[in-house]
């Protein structure tokens, strides 16, 4: 671990059902130094549904729960939703501790996304 | 067996992962599972969120964390800062569970702060330390 924040947030070149999806990988932390980058690209997001691969998200804390959760109240807002895949063990303690596993959709893999 | 660390660093959000690392090294001292040091990492990280944005308001301070490792039996961590006494009983605790779509997010990182953690202690204006939080947790 270094003390250089990081967070690589990638629209994946994935094709979904529809045009209605938009698909992004994150890789890193996602902490108070490095949630705004995920909220800039989801702001610019025009899709309905957003897909994130979260399989190489080592680290989620409450800045990153709360873009979260502010993702998902847009998305929802243009009837649409935001799909989570692919958590990690770590996500996945915060998540079960914060309720927000019984709130968003979590799929095990981005194929089970699609 | 006591191992005492000290460390500072400028409370920034890019210094965040250096006071996780610094806790998590020490976690792992007192004998906590994989699961317990991720948590533990993840309180201190809130910790020093809610120093940087509560007590500093983003203005530049200090950040100092003293940790204390009893093998096999417990881990405390100290931070201490200069900044304006921050009241957490003013942070609004969300509801897990049905009501989370209305919650307040605000009081988010203290609650992972208080689930995660045995114990946690504000106290503020401490003479010669300024405001220093507590935290305590027992190896299971």
């Amino acid at each position: 671990m270094t003390a250089t924040p990081m967070l690589d947030v990638t629209e994946l070149p994935v094709r979904g059902p529809d045009d209605r999806r938009a698909y992004y990988a994150l890789v890193g932390r996602l902490d108070a130094a490095t949630s705004s980058q995920l909220e800039r690209a989801l702001n610019r997001a025009l899709s309905a549904t957003i897909v994130l691969d979260m399989s190489r998200l080592t680290y989620v804390s409450s800045s990153g729960l709360r873009v979260l959760l502010t993702a998902r109240r847009k998305a929802r807002e243009r009837n649409g939703d935001v799909v989570l895949c692919g958590l990690t063990q770590n996500v996945r303690d915060v998540f079960n501790m914060v309720g927000f596993s019984a709130l968003f959709t979590i799929r095990d893999s981005l194929d089970e996304a699609r | 067996m006591l191992i005492t660390r000290r460390m500072s660093a400028p409370a920034s959000a890019t210094e965040l992962p250096r006071f996780a690392e610094f806790a998590h090294r020490a976690a792992a001292e007192a004998g906590f599972d994989a699961k317990s040091m991720h948590r533990i990492e993840l309180a201190v990280d809130e910790a020093c969120s809610n120093i940087i944005t509560h007590a500093y308001r983003g203005a530049p301070g200090e950040i100092v964390m003293e940790t204390r490792a009893e093998r096999g039996h417990r881990l405390t961590v100290i931070l201490t800062d200069t900044g304006r006494p921050f009241d957490p009983e003013a942070v609004p605790m969300p509801v897990a569970g049905a009501s989370l779509e209305d919650m307040q997010v605000g009081g988010l990182g203290l609650y992972l702060m208080r689930v995660t953690m045995d114990s946690v202690r504000f106290e503020f204006g401490v003479p010669g330390v300024g405001n220093r939080l507590t935290m305590t947790k027992a190896v299971q």
